[in-house]
């Protein structure tokens, strides 16, 4: 009776190769799941490059505002690589804090904000209530060759902020936090 | 008694050809005085407020930015920097955070009324050895539109404006004597 219901594995084959049309929506499934495991496998392999997507906020002096690029880390520095001209880096040694915020922004820049003004009604309100999306703030504080201090901020898509910190910290950048939890740690194994 | 036209309008060219002189002299009467002075930024202090880290720092960047602009002073120095120590004409921004209310771009784009991110500090120019010599408390908001970060640099501008404003003393030693 099973024998009946689950048929060799040859036989199965060759029924769904036996017409054309079975042929090519098998390849085609075939194909499509491979394309899917290599950009899941491509995107693993980004981002342990490090490099996100980000847009500076202020902070660095050779960069305007509100240019976009790309953030990594390179050789001991976090580097900032606009889209548009020359790189600008700090070197992890002299960072002294990173901290990860979140903020939520407009997108869609002046379009969207007079297609909500002009919409009418009270539409725009509406609008805005779905055109609003929430980033990670990226602060980094750090010394020049002078001793002056200066600070940068970046803005990242939703979870890159955190990773970012967490390679920089690993990599040697000073925290207060970091150094705050291992003041906990020691105090708490003083009092044990 | 009819005055010819052409005779009021030499006096009225003459009247403004003076008010701008007038207006230069003080101008620059101003700008020497002032520019006497350099700057120090100091970093901006936290208080009792819970202030996000992001906000301490643009604050305290866009304070350079706003002091710089204004070509109020000689130099604007950051914290730190190894190149004002030793002058004596330098005077030092302090800035303490008083009050912080977080605000939301998204509720401000729905409300409109609600939403505001509002900063208040206590900002004071002191002398190295630590003697206020100008103090004021200066607020910078985001009511209706833009990002919450742009309340630092509405808050950075008024703080440069009032500066600006204010008549500041005469450094105790002319900075030719400053090591200059």
């Amino acid at each position: 009776m099973i024998e009946r219901f689950v048929m060799p594995k040859r036989k199965r084959v060759g029924r769904l190769l036996k017409s054309p049309a079975r042929t090519c929506l098998t390849l085609m499934v075939l194909f499509g799941t491979g394309l899917v495991g290599q950009t899941t496998n491509g995107a693993k392999s980004s981002a342990s490059d490090s490099a996100a997507r980000a847009t500076h906020i202020l902070g660095m002096e050779s960069i305007s505002k509100g240019a976009n690029g790309r953030l990594s880390l390179q050789e001991g520095s976090l580097q900032f690589q606009p889209d548009e001209g020359r790189d600008a880096k700090i070197s992890i040694a002299s960072i002294q804090d990173v901290f990860c915020g979140e903020q939520d922004r407009q997108v869609g820049g002046v379009p969207m904000a007079l297609g909500q003004a002009a919409t009418p009604f009270g539409g725009g309100r509406v609008i805005g209530l779905f055109a609003h999306k929430k980033f990670d703030t990226l602060t980094v504080e750090y010394l020049d060759p002078n001793g002056g201090l200066h600070g940068a901020i970046f803005q990242l898509n939703r979870g890159q902020g955190e990773i970012l910190r967490s390679k920089l910290q690993a990599r040697g950048a000073r925290s207060h936090e970091l150094a705050d939890q291992a003041a906990t740690v020691s105090s708490s194994g003083v009092q044990q | 008694m009819r005055v010819d036209k052409n005779t009021s309008a030499a006096v009225l060219a003459t009247a403004l050809v003076f008010l701008g002189a007038y207006e230069t002299q003080l101008f620059a009467q101003q700008s020497v005085r002032n520019e006497q002075w350099s700057v120090q930024v100091d970093n901006v202090e936290p208080g009792d407020v819970n202030l996000d880290p992001a906000f301490r720092v643009a604050i305290y960047e866009n304070l350079l930015d706003e002091l710089s602009k204004t070509h109020h002073f000689k130099q604007v120095f950051r914290s730190g920097e190894r190149n004002a120590a030793g002058l004596s004409a330098l005077l030092i921004l302090k800035t303490t955070v008083e009050n912080y209310t977080p605000g939301s771009e998204t509720r401000r784009a729905v409300t409109t009324v609600s939403g505001a991110t509002k900063l208040k500090v206590r900002t004071q120019l002191c002398s190295p050895q630590g003697q206020v010599i100008w103090e004021r408390t200066v607020d910078g908001n985001v009511l209706f539109f833009g990002s919450n970060l742009r309340a630092t640099h509405n808050l950075a501008r008024n703080v440069a404006n009032s500066i600006k404003e204010s008549s500041l003393p005469q450094p105790a030693i002319p900075p030719s004597a400053s090591g200059n």
